[in-house]
This record gives C-alpha cells, structure tokens and sequence, in this order.
C-alpha cells in the first residue's frame, strides 16, 4: 500500500487508535483501581484494601439491589429475545402491509432519546393506575430491548435463504414445523448473542429504570444515582467494579457461545451485525 | 409512490389519535387517586410485617436496619430517592413504603393530603428524650404524624487554604476571591431562600416583586458560580469547589475524609440561618405500619442515634444523638445547630401555597437555564 | 392457513408490545402537554396551549439551542475521533479485529453513572490529571476541567462513541476495496480517493452512527448534571427536572413534544433509509 493520505498510513492510524483506546480506558482502570483504595478518598490512592467490597456484601439493600438488577436482566433478555426473534423472522419472510409498518414502528425506539421512552412508560402506568414495581421496569425495559434482538437476529436471518425452510416443507414439514427445525437452529448463535446484549443493556440502564422503579425494587443503577446526587463514596467504585465483571462475563458468553455452535464466525460479528 | 400514500395514511390516523387521546383525557389527572382510607386510623407498634424504608441515599447507617432486622425477625429493605418531589411522585403512583423521611414542609404537605398515618408518640419508648422543640411544632400540630429523625442548618463553607475574606454573610456566595469556584445547593428552596435572605425578605416570601428581586440577585450571583451542586463533600475535597453553600452535615463529612480538617470552615449567615428538619412518618399505602412505628423507636434509642451521627454526619435531637454531635463539632462549634435558634420556624422552608410554590419552582427553573 | 396470516404471528407480538408500551404512551405524553397542574402538584389532561408558549420563551429556547449544540458537537467529534478507528480496525486489524472490537464494547459496559463519574474524580482541580499537571510543572494552578460546556460534551462522546464506531466499521468493512483501487487511478492523490471514493461508500454508516450519537445525546442529562457548570444546562435536565422536581408534568411535556419535534427530521431521515435497509443500524 503505498502512503500519502494519513488515512493509508497504519503507523499514524494505529497510534491514534490506541490513545482512543487509552481515552476509553482510563477512567475504567481508575474506577477498579481506587475500588480497592483503604481511604475514603477518590484523589489518593493509600493502600489496598477490600473495605468497600465488605461494606456492599455488608449492606443488604445494595446487595438485594444487586439481584434485582440480575433478576430484571434476565426476565427482559428472555421475553425481549423471544419476541423480537419472532418479530425478526416475521419481517424477513412477510410480505403483509403490516410488516412494513411494524419494520419502519421497530427503528424508532432505537433513535427515540431515552428520556422519552422514561417519560412513555411513566405515563402509561401512572394512566392506567399501574403501581410502579419490579415489573414495570421489566415492561419498560424489555420495549426497548425488542427492537436491538430484532435487529441482531435479522442481520443473520438475511444471510439464510428461505431454500432450507422450502426443501422442508417439500419434505413434509408444515411451516411452523420448518420455523422450529431448521430456522431457529439456524439463527441459534445470533438469538443466544442478541439475550446476552440485551441482558448487558438492561443490566447496565439507568434512564428507563429511573423513570418506572417503584417500591421494593431499585435497580443498582438507580442507587448509584441517588448516591452520586449527595455524598459520593469509593463504594462506587466498587459497585461500577462488580457490575462490569457482570456485565463482561455476558458479553464474553455472547462472543464465545456461537462458537460452541461450531460456527466459524465469532459471535462480536453477530452482535454487531456484519455479514459473513 | 405507493409507498408515499402509505405514508399519508398513516400520518392522518395518527393525527386523529391524537386528537382523540387529547380530547378524551381531557380534565383526568395523571396519576389514579390513591386509596387513603387508612389516613385516620392510628398505628399500633407491634411487628406486622417486613420493613421498606423510603429514605435519602447514604442517610441512615446500615448497621441500624441490620441489627433489628436479626432482633424481630424481620427483612428491613431500603430503597431511596434523590429530592422530595421525586418521593411525592413515587408514594402518589401507589408507592407501598412503610417508612419515609419528609422534611417539616413534606409533613405538612403529606399531612394535608392523607398521605401519611398518626401514632401515639406515647407508645414511642425513646420518642420521651426528644428535645422539646419537637412537641406540636407547626407542621404536626398535635404531634401525631412525625418524630423528628435530623436536623440542621443551611450556611456556607469554604476552604481555608484558598480564601480568607469571608464575612458571615450571604453575600459571600459572590465573593470576588473565590470567583468561579463557587458551588451553590442544586435546590431550589436553598438557592432562592438564601437570596431573599440577603436581599432582607422573609425567607418564604411568596410575594411576586421580591421574588423577581431575589432571581436578579440569583442571577448576579450565577456568574461566579461554578455550578448547582448537593455534593458538597466531594466539591470540597476535590478542590473544585472553595467556596460551597452547605448543609452543616455535609462540612462534618468532608472533615471526615481528609487528614487536616481545619482546611474546612462552615459559617452561617448574619441575614438569617435556614434551619431544617427531616422527619419519620408512616405513608397510608404501609404494608407493615406497625413495624415502621417499632423501627422509628429503634432509631431513636440513645445507642442508635448516637452512632448514626456519627456515620451522616448530621445531628439528631434525642439523647446519644445530641452528645454525638457535640463530640464531632467540637473543633468548628460553627456547625451545631443551636435549636434556640429553631424556635419561631421563621427561618423553615415553607411554602404554604400551590402558586407559591409554582412561582418558586418557575424562577429555579429559569435561573438554572 | 395462508402464508400471510401466518407470518403476521410472528410480527403481532412484537409489533403490539411496541405499540401499547411505546407509540400510545407518546400521544399521552403529546395530550399531556396541553395540560395543567392542580393545586398538589398533580398533572391534569385539557386544552391550554400555554405550556407551548412557554417553551418558547427566551429563557427556555436557549436550553433548546444549546442542547442541540452539544450534540452537534459530541457528533462531529465521535465521527472525527471513529472514523480513524473504525477504519484501522476494519482495515488493518487483521486477525485482530474482533479482539479490538470487544475491547472498544468493554468499557461500554461499565455503568454510565460509575463512567461519569470516574471522570470528575480524574478531573478535578486537585485530581488525578491535575495534580500529575502541577507536579510537573506544566502549570502553576490546576486547570478547570470539569463544570463546563467542554466536560460535558466530552462526557457525551465518552458515553456514546461505540453507537458511532459500530455502524462504521460496518460499512468500512463492507466497503469493495476494488472501488477504491479504482480511484485511486482514477484521482490519484489518496486524500482524493478518500473523499470521492471512500466516504461516499460508507455514507451508510456515517449517517447511522451520526443518528444514533446525536439524538440520545439530546436527551442526555446525566452528562451535565454531574460534569456540567452553571451555564451547561440542557433540555434532559429541564425535563427531568419538571418530572421529578418542579412537580410540573405537562410543561415537561410540552418540552418533549418540541425536543421531538427538534430531532423528528433526523429521525425521518434514518428511518426511512434504515426501513429500506440503506443504513447500518448498529
């Protein structure tokens, strides 16, 4: 490749990207590092200690808001993975005017800021006299998660032909039986990354569970806000250390289980959904 | 071009949706009222259930909640919110908290919707050490709906080691030296109450033309501010804020985090100290009422206060609480909250009327925009 | 039964979800607004077109314009900062390139909050950053970082820049290096063939990640409320403030409804490019 443009130049390009990369991690390692500091400060580092590991196990309303998150996380990634791969198989294969409105209805959560969707669902539950629990944030959190399962499971659906589906309807199959034993099979690896993507996001939303939580349930998040509005302590740190050991190992199990599929395409080009 | 017709389509019916929705809503409020047939009854202390506490983040030591929790047997829960009006919205949305944690105002408020539940504070054991401002103040006239959990005061501190003109006065909060380092309260009763303060006003005036007066001044004074903050803190102990408008709480706080604390000042101010309570009462949707009213007894006991002073930072006025407090304020008696000065509550946030409050609500707002 | 009807059960859930839980609650939020508050703070439906007016006085539109400035900005840098990155990976990262596209979502997911605020502990007068500054003597005094309109926007572009880098890679990757082979004989200087070859070929991606950055950066408030000054007040704020501390539902409304008003013609833009299939989504 001959040089010129900086944008031909992997040497200019590479060290760009890796301050980038340092841009995105330091405040990362800042966040685990003073997770483990035995001061109070957020400043000075002092030593190592797991005091603020022991004060959230000690504390049991952050530790029950910590399953609850969990909890929450995953009701949302299995209903929202449930119906959003249906609704992924049915845009593809539909040629109804239905499916073109619930394409274009299924884009725009996706570019509606989250404050809107926050205020959309506070207002449908106050009206509909709804008491704000566990399961609205659920509701509002598995119609936003709808659309991102849609979107991952469709980018794969494209690449399979309906040809298989036909060779087995050919062969007996009726067309619920064709869905069950060949599509979804097929589409296994893209269903199984887009839960755990949609299991990260929910795990890891603020704004949506700010607006719906109720009684008996704060989702960490939400606490972290309360906490961040008065008196901050390294707690924080350690809360924001454990979430991401949470939210990682999902993603981890999303890049690695299409391959447990025998796939040869790693599951990150599933989630972002590059074709093969 | 078909595709264009769709469209059309659809944009009418959404219209007449619109239309239909507004039209047909029209004259409903929001939220569904709430069932407060239990308002009237009173509450009996005796374990009927798990606790859930509505409370500020990082208010009360978890020990507290533990420790009765393992004693009657009982799951304590806590959930939290960042600003009164957040809590009014989550306990009018049917909100099922057996114990929340109003300021004098909120009781008030509370109070005259029938949100909250009366107790006999006779059947409150430790309830007898309470200082006896707290006895029929004006929010709880027969003092039967709250018992006080803090109190404090609003001033200012500031950093020693950056600024040493400080004047025990409001004005203060645009001092030339401190420029740009100034943080005030992110809330619009503190903001607006220190203005009228300064500018010689009641400090709940509800009057319009000095209420316009005090948003001048707020304005004035927003050019050296470097921002609205709650974080007192850590504005402190960052170094970001030299100058901060302050709960005296929050200075025992930001003491207790560095190694010299006499880096730290807290004054209050010669034009008028607000003074503040937050209380503990028992919503009408309790599920375990009596349960609330035992735990308001636990943390008043003299064993409890004292060490939930010394973890917020904040004083309670009931034994053990008092004498913590003293023991962390020994070095800056600035802090303590004389409760002389509480008597007459002129210098309480209230605001006694929904245009009061709109209109105060209104000027905050377009002083932070 | 009918190949129509039967597919139309796999869209019914979905599509009915999304209509109940997302689409009627925007016409509450849009006949809300039109409505007042009663004397406990409550918000009630009607007909007053007063919150409207009020949303255009002088002291709220600049909240508007402001907002809409930042994101804007926030926008300009992600795809000035993504681009170069999304196009070494898709180009030049080789047997690497799903290893450094992992990295770029880790941090993603690490709280927003906890991310945010590990910044204002960074950039503190007398944090991290500053005091390496003044150790070795770059300056006397620390230098304001946080509390202003630059903190905030760099919150913004640290929150959203993957919802940028994703789509670009996407289409970069994608990209029929053929073409811009071709170019390059064609104009000859590489800056040449970048602007008339490669851009256009990934105009796909630059417009979704431009979309997907900048509206979620309107609506932001976590950004300002916790890095922002006294002057980087934006309309998520406003609004948030009007739910849960102003006690004023409808006039939040009706800052909605114009802040959707504001962001519709991108919206538009994208969906009807995304619904046709001519834009990355992710």
């Amino acid at each position: 490749m001959k040089s010129g443009s900086a944008f031909d130049k992997p040497r200019f390009l590479r060290v760009f990207t890796g301050l980038v990369y340092v841009f995105l991690f330091v405040p990362i390692l800042v966040v685990i590092v003073f997770s483990f500091n035995s001061q109070k400060s957020l400043q000075v580092m002092d030593g190592i200690s797991l005091r603020w590991y022991e004060d959230f196990f000690n504390d049991s309303t952050l530790r029950e808001s910590l399953f609850i998150s969990i909890e929450i996380a995953l009701i949302t990634m299995v209903v929202a993975t449930v119906v959003g791969t249906a609704l992924a198989i049915g845009l593809v294969r539909s040629r109804s005017r239905m499916a073109k409105g619930s394409n274009l209805l299924m884009l725009v959560p996706l570019v509606t800021p989250e404050i809107v969707a926050g205020i959309s669902a506070l207002l449908i539950f106050s009206q509909l006299g709804i008491g704000l629990s566990f399961w609205t944030i659920v509701l509002a959190h598995i119609t936003f998660s709808i659309s991102y399962v849609t979107i991952v499971v469709r980018g794969r659906l494209a690449t399979i032909g309906i040809e298989i589906e036909d060779a087995a309807r050919d062969l007996g199959a009726s067309r619920l039986e064709s869905v069950r034993l060949v599509l979804v099979p097929a589409l296994w690896p893209a269903v199984v990354a887009a839960g755990l993507l949609v299991f990260a996001l929910s795990f890891d939303d603020f704004v949506l569970s700010f607006f719906t939580t109720g009684e008996q349930s704060q989702p960490l998040p939400v606490r972290i806000w309360s906490m961040i509005r008065f008196g901050v302590s390294p707690t924080i740190n350690a809360i924001g250390t454990l979430m991401m050991v949470v939210s990682i190992s999902a993603v981890a199990l999303a890049v690695m289980i299409p391959r447990f599929f025998g796939r040869r395409e790693s599951g990150v080009k599933v989630l972002t959904g590059a074709e093969g | 071009m078909s595709d264009l017709r769709l469209n059309r389509r659809q944009l009418l019916a959404a219209g007449a949706g619109l239309a239909l929705t507004a039209y047909g809503a029209s004259g409903c409020t929001v939220e569904r009222p709430l069932d407060t047939s239990a308002a009237g009854d009173i509450v009996e202390p005796k374990i009927d259930g798990d606790l859930l506490i509505f409370n500020w983040a990082q208010y009360m030591d978890p020990a507290i909640k533990k420790e009765f929790g393992e004693k009657y047997g009982v799951e304590v829960n806590e959930v939290n919110f960042d600003n009164l009006e957040a809590m009014m919205v989550k306990l009018r949305s049917g909100g099922e908290y057996d114990l929340i944690f109003p300021s004098s105002e909120y009781v008030g408020r509370l109070r005259k919707e029938q949100l909250i539940r009366p107790f006999d504070r006779s059947q409150v054991k430790n309830a007898a050490t309470v200082s006896p401002y707290f006895d029929g103040p004006w929010y709880d006239p027969n003092s039967e709906f709250s018992l006080p959990y803090t109190y404090y005061t609003t001033g200012i501190a500031w950093r020693t080691d950056k600024v040493d003109t400080m004047t025990e006065s409001w004005n203060d909060m645009s001092n030339p030296e401190a420029f740009g380092k100034i943080f005030m309260l992110d809330d619009f009763q503190e903001g607006i109450g220190q203005a009228n303060l300064l500018n010689g006003f009641y400090l709940n005036t509800a009057k319009p033309e000095e209420l316009e007066v005090s948003k001048e001044t707020l304005l004035e004074q927003k050019k050296g501010l470097r921002g609205f903050s709650t974080l007192t803190a850590q504005n402190l102990v960052s170094g970001s804020a030299w100058i901060q408008q302050a709960w005296n709480g929050d200075v025992v706080n930001a003491r207790n985090q560095v190694s010299d604390p006499s880096i730290f000042r807290y004054q209050t101010c010669k034009e008028g100290v607000p003074v503040g309570t937050d209380a503990m009462s028992i919503p009408v949707t309790a599920k375990s009422p009596g349960t609330a009213l035992l735990f308001i007894d636990w943390v008043l006991s003299p064993k409890n206060a004292y060490r939930n002073v010394m973890w917020n930072g904040y004083p309670q006025p009931v034994a053990g609480g008092r004498e913590a407090f003293a023991k962390l304020v020994k070095d800056d008696p600035s802090i303590d909250v004389n409760l002389n000065e509480l008597k007459g509550s002129s210098n309480e946030f209230r605001l006694d009327t929904p245009e009061a409050r709109r209109e105060w609500n209104r000027i905050w707002t377009e002083v932070k925009a | 039964m009918n190949a129509h009807r039967f597919w139309n059960w796999f869209l019914a859930p979905g599509t009915l979800w999304i209509l109940v839980l997302f689409a009627a609650p925007l016409l509450l939020i849009f006949a809300l607004s039109f409505g007042h508050v009663d004397d406990f703070g409550r918000g009630v439906y009607g007909f007053k077109l007063g919150n409207y007016d009020d949303v255009f006085n002088s002291t709220y539109l600049p909240v508007l314009l402001r907002s809409v400035g930042y994101a804007l900005a926030t926008m300009l840098i992600c795809l000035a900062i993504g681009y170069p990155v999304a196009y070494y990976i898709a180009r030049f990262g080789g047997r690497w390139r799903y290893v450094l596209l992992a990295a770029l979502v880790i941090p993603f997911f690490v709280n927003y909050l906890v991310r945010t605020y590990a910044w204002v502990a960074l950039l503190a007068d007398e944090g991290l950053v500053n005091n390496a500054i003044v150790d070795l003597g770059l300056s006397d005094a620390p230098v304001q970082m946080i509390n202003t309109p630059w903190a905030v926007i760099g919150g913004l572009v640290y929150g959203y820049i993957i919802f940028m880098i994703l789509p670009l890679y996407g289409s970069i990757e994608r990209m029929d290096q053929s073409v811009v082979e071709a170019g390059k004989d064609l104009y000859g200087s590489p800056l040449q063939t970048f602007i008339h070859v490669t851009i256009p070929a990934t105009q796909a991606g630059i417009l979704a990640g431009c979309v997907l950055v900048f509206l979620p950066s309107v609506g932001d408030f976590v950004s300002a409320q916790l890095l922002g000054g006294p002057d980087t007040y934006m309309v998520g704020n406003l609004i948030q403030d009007q739910f849960f501390a102003a006690s004023n539902w409808p006039f939040g409304a009706a800052l909605t409804m114009i802040m959707m008003l504001f962001l519709s013609v991108w919206m538009v833009l994208y969906l009807r490019r995304a619904a046709k299939g001519e834009a990355e989504v992710l």
